[in-house]
């Protein structure tokens, strides 16, 4: 028998308990027993991760043995993390240049070669502070003179701060995302470095500033916040750059709370909302930090860097530890880039900035029996942060969504004899479908085609599928004339179905597609529509017959 | 009415024109550099500016000695009175904050006050959208400035000189998309949405468009000698605060967007091909519209 059996304890107790447990075989026997018995899910889950967790840490690889062929590069980087001595690193290295000669993963045993062996230089000479009025006597230094530079060095830091934006007084999806986001980062990391410098863990604080937005807070807590910050004001009810850039800074860094006995915020995460970005950039301009924008993917890891911007030595490599790794895409979607925001020599960047591109994380439930704090953020707002003022407001007709549809007839150059006529046939599918939308390639979108007026209204950015537009997974997917770039397959390839036509015997597209139609758009397009009027008919009367 | 405006080179991502190495880098040496599209929509709402109320229109970059071409390229395609390049080795390399420094420092130097600065959406490389509200951000920390208002994602603007205001539309995308009327008193910061479209309603302006446009396309042919090139020693920055060495953020790598594995075996087929037109039409069938 094991140690106890689980159905005879609520799921509240069971938490612990199982946590409690090291024997794997004993936990096995416990979600039998629970299988046969109350067949609680979250209670297997719980059993089950433990498992997971405790067979994972029996996995542990010996880095003197290993295969390297057989770990990614993920692996490799987890396992070279606890090796301190140098020669098994360079074996380690020797082995993988003769084996998968992974980039990456050599890349991950050289950061630690560099991290073990420069350790000495740690006691080499701390980069010495020169003031500005001696370094460059020729200038009268105005960037030193303005208060906008805070010029901050050895401060403290901690928490995850989190700003939830609201609409209409409701927290909106990328809200719960990044706190659900923040609270598994934060997690990580507290089991990772073991909390803060006094072994505290860390906290996720989701920030809340509007009019009425204290009823939000049990909410925040119950997607992941440890403690809630809000600010309420009428006058706030609407986004306005000033006043909240001034209240979230005031919270961040000169409110004088008993629970935040820091300098400033470790993290700071925002939305790629159009509000959200705007926020994000004043807020860590003037807190004198930096931050990367519609991120797609956030982890949290140390850095070894060798940039002299930030080492303050040309040639020397320092490891900087809890560094937020902010993965996005940039140059139009061609390549993604990784942004580190690091403190340099007498100056600290913190809080470390992000913002997320909404969906890019999973929409949470929330566990209404989470517990957390919330206060109350109270100062006067001058007159003076109210330098504009919202008259008026519409909310539009929700723009384009082609996610959810059934059926999206995508276009792409393949139009470009006569951009006009393909949207018009494009157009002409999507109506015999019952439930269809049209999308286009970012090609059409930058080709500057001329439209006919009547098509015109269709080719915006709101339409665009792929690296910088929409996301889709619809049941079927009809590619025309597009020929299948990367930025563009990364927005469908999960369809269920799809139907390419290309003039191209063989367009990169044809990879992605299921059904592969050699020939010219201006004549598939028209078919397909007749068979499926007629096809439609068809069902239509068989239907009818039926009744 | 003075307006400045900011614009930036960006690699010409139109299909056709981008050049990538083997690993799938982009080959930054052989792709052209233009003006940054969504820039060209901030000049055209300074134009529009210049055309309803007089005035002049500044443009100007930060970036190497080439970005010349970059200014003289919107001075002909829509419109510039004169030409302005911070440029500076110090300068390279820099992020939004080190950028924002720099311009807000370079729009102080200037002779005259601005009543209105206009910066574009997102550049099409770097994408962040943090350069405009940065710079304004900069500026008004700058206490003998004036205090700017921010006011972004605008799609429409009309300036009342009598009462020095200004009233915008702006588009605010969330999980509902709203359109707001914005009001300030000018000076102001104005960054505009793709979505900007210029308006002249009255037959006056489109005269004086057209006259415009004439003018400084003709102007523009040898316009880039007289750029003014400022250096970080003529606009009085620390080289700590600008560039690389005053940036907070650096990349740590860049990686070309992963080719996903072609999962699928397409079954191939053309359109003479009867029999698989039918195949092709079944899977269709089942979403066609009833009506």
């Amino acid at each position: 028998m094991p140690e106890f059996d689980p159905t005879e304890f609520e799921i509240a107790d069971l938490g612990p308990k199982i946590n409690g447990v090291d024997d794997v075989d004993d936990l096995q026997e416990m979600l039998e027993l629970e299988e046969d018995g109350e067949d609680r899910p979250p209670v297997k889950t719980l059993i089950e991760s433990r498992i997971e967790d405790l067979e994972a840490d029996d996995e542990e690889v010996d880095p003197e043995t290993v295969d390297l062929t057989d770990l990614t590069i993920a692996d490799i980087a987890n396992m070279v993390r606890d090796v301190d001595d140098v020669d098994v690193l360079e074996d380690l290295l020797e082995r993988e240049e003769m084996g998968k000669d992974r980039k990456g993963a050599k890349t991950q045993i050289e950061n630690r070669i560099e991290a073990v062996t420069g350790g000495d230089d740690e006691d080499a000479e701390e980069v010495e502070y020169v003031p500005p009025e001696e370094k460059y006597p020729d200038l009268s230094h105005p960037t030193a003179d303005k208060q906008y530079v805070e010029a901050v060095s050895g401060e403290t830091y901690r928490d995850m701060w989190v700003y939830c934006e609201t609409q209409h007084g409701e927290l909106i999806d990328v809200s719960k995302e990044m706190l659900a986001k923040a609270r598994q980062l934060v997690d990580d990391c507290n089991d990772e470095y073991g909390g803060d410098e006094d072994g505290n863990p860390e906290d996720v604080v989701a920030v809340l500033i509007g009019d009425d937005v204290a009823d939000l807070a049990e909410e925040a807590i119950a997607y992941g916040a440890d403690r809630v910050v809000y600010h309420e004001d009428e006058r706030l009810a609407r986004f306005r750059h000033k006043p909240y850039t001034e209240i979230m800074c005031h919270m961040e860094r000169d409110w004088d709370a008993d629970w935040r006995d820091y300098h400033e915020p470790r993290y700071n995460i925002f939305p790629a909302t159009d509000n959200g970005r705007d926020l994000s950039a004043l807020v860590q301009g003037e807190l004198d930090s930096g931050l990367a924008s519609d991120c797609s993917d956030l982890y949290i890891e140390n850095a070894m860097i060798s940039n002299p911007a930030k080492t303050g030595t040309p040639g020397d490599s320092k490891e900087f530890e809890r560094i937020l790794h902010m993965p996005r895409p940039d140059f139009s979607g061609f390549e993604y880039s990784t942004i580190l925001c690091i403190d340099k020599p007498h100056r600290d960047f913190h809080p470390q900035g992000a913002s997320v591109i909404p969906g890019t994380f999973e929409l949470p439930e929330p566990d209404g029996d989470r517990e957390g704090e919330v206060e109350e953020h109270d100062i006067d707002l001058p007159e003076d942060w109210f330098m504009t003022e919202v008259t008026d407001h519409d909310t539009l007709d929700s723009g384009v969504d082609l996610t959810g549809r059934d059926v999206i007839v995508a276009l792409g150059r393949g139009i470009g004899r006569d951009p006009t006529e393909g949207i018009e046939l494009g157009l002409d599918l999507v109506d015999a479908f019952e439930d269809a939308d049209l999308g286009l390639s970012r090609g059409v979108i930058t080709a500057s085609y001329q439209f006919g007026g009547h098509v015109e209204q269709y080719v915006t950015e709101e339409r665009q599928i792929g690296e910088s537009g929409q996301e889709v997974e619809p049941p079927l997917y009809i590619a025309a004339g597009i020929s299948g770039a990367v930025q563009h397959t990364v927005g469908m390839e999960d369809a269920e179905t799809v139907i390419s036509i290309n003039t191209d015997a063989d367009a990169d597209i044809k990879d992605y597609s299921d059904y592969y139609i050699q020939g010219d758009l201006f004549e598939v397009l028209p078919r397909l529509t007749e068979a499926l009027e007629q096809g439609g008919l068809a069902a239509a009367v068989q239907e009818a017959s039926d009744d | 009415m003075r307006s400045v405006v900011l614009t930036k080179g960006v690699p010409d991502f139109r299909e056709g024109k981008v050049s990538f190495d083997e690993d799938g880098h982009l080959e930054r040496g052989k792709t052209p550099t233009v003006m940054n599209p969504n820039d060209k929509v901030a000049l055209r709402a300074a134009l529009q500016t210049k055309v309803r109320h007089g005035g002049t229109v500044s443009l100007t970059s930060m970036g190497p000695p080439g970005y010349k071409e970059i200014l003289v390229e919107g001075m002909r395609d829509v419109y510039a009175d004169d030409l302005y390049l911070f440029s500076d080795r110090e300068m390279g390399a820099a992020d939004t904050w080190a950028t924002a420094m720099t311009i807000a420092t370079g729009i102080e130097h200037m002779d005259e006050e601005p009543d209105l600065v206009f910066a574009g959406f997102k550049t099409a490389d770097g994408e962040t959208g943090h350069t405009g509200p940065q710079t304004n951000w900069c500026l008004n920390i700058n206490e003998n400035f004036s205090d700017y208002p921010l006011i972004t994602h605008v799609i429409a603007i009309d300036v009342d000189e009598d009462e020095e205001t200004v009233r915008v539309k702006r588009l605010v995308e969330g999980d509902l998309s709203e359109i707001e009327t914005v009001e300030a008193d000018l000076p102001a910061f104005i960054v505009t949405d793709p979505e900007f479209e210029a308006s002249y309603r009255k037959a006056e302006h489109r005269l004086r468009y057209k006259d415009l446009r004439e003018e400084t396309t003709a102007r523009a042919e040898d316009a880039e000698d007289d750029v003014t090139v400022w250096n970080h020693e003529d606009l009085n920055l620390d080289p700590d605060f600008i560039g690389l060495d005053g940036s907070p953020t650096i990349v740590s790598g860049v990686d070309p967007i992963e080719k996903g594995e072609g999962a699928r075996d397409a079954t191939e087929l053309t359109p003479e091909d009867d029999d698989a037109m039918e195949q092709v039409f079944d899977e269709m069938v089942g979403f066609a519209g009833g009506d």
